[in-house]
């Protein structure tokens, strides 16, 4: 009998960068203080995000990481990909095409 | 040429008002990477060189596009500052644990010539120029 990890989804939206970098690394911080194995970042509604915004996303990860939690990442735009790329945290974070393509992968 | 306010929440007005130019030319990856490095810029004024101003301060911007490169002019009130020096501590990709100068290193990745230099009226103007 397989016990399947919790999961828990943050779905930011809009324009993702240093206004909103702290609410957005809190909420991730706090789905795994809760108990959370995965946290999966969707990002189908954000528009846009800069490095403020990813270095958010990074800094959860460290903390996430120490306690033997993940986070992955699904749907992110051509924008997006743009960024992960030219930071190299595409090598950095397991990206999904969308949240099916996660449940199939993982769940 | 543009004037925002130093406000990173002003940065869905930069971004819309760059989309909005006519430039079928440009091809689209080429169009993100200039998207992003415009965000990056705006972002380093109003958080760096404006940090101690309001924000009536404006930052103005500048986009002229050529046939073969467009070129992004950004102007704060800031202090002067060494973008070369400080370029020479950024390194070339940007790994894992480095938290903060990510902005800078995309802005030296993305642009094919990038300078920072003091103009008349105690300005500086970050240039941007990017080969399509």
């Amino acid at each position: 009998m397989n016990i399947s990890p919790v999961v828990k989804v943050v779905q930011p939206s809009g324009i993702l960068n240093g206004a909103k970098a702290q609410p957005f690394r809190k909420e991730i911080l706090n789905h795994v203080e809760n108990g959370a194995d995965i946290v999966l970042i969707d990002f189908k509604d954000v528009t846009f995000m800069d490095s403020s915004g990813l270095g958010a996303l990074v800094l959860a990860l460290k903390t996430v990481r120490a306690g033997g939690s993940q986070i992955l990442v699904c749907s992110i735009n051509e924008q997006l990909k743009t960024l992960f790329e030219l930071t190299s945290m595409d090598r950095v974070f397991t990206i999904y095409a969308n949240q099916d393509d996660f449940n199939n992968a993982v769940l | 040429m543009r004037q925002f306010p130093s406000d990173v929440n002003a940065l869905d007005k930069v971004l819309s008002w760059f989309e909005g130019m006519n430039r079928p030319f440009i091809p689209q990856k080429v169009c993100l990477q200039c998207q992003l490095a415009l965000a990056e810029a705006f972002t380093n004024a109003v958080r760096h060189a404006h940090k101690n101003c309001s924000p009536e301060v404006t930052v103005d911007i500048e986009v002229t596009l050529l046939p073969q490169y467009l070129e992004m002019r950004i102007w704060d009130y800031g202090p002067p500052f060494d973008l070369e020096q400080q370029l020479k501590n950024v390194p070339e990709t940007v790994n894992e644990n480095a938290h903060g100068g990510r902005g800078l290193s995309i802005l030296h990745q993305i642009a094919d010539e990038l300078s920072y230099t003091r103009t008349d009226e105690n300005r500086n103007c970050l240039l941007i120029v990017k080969h399509y």
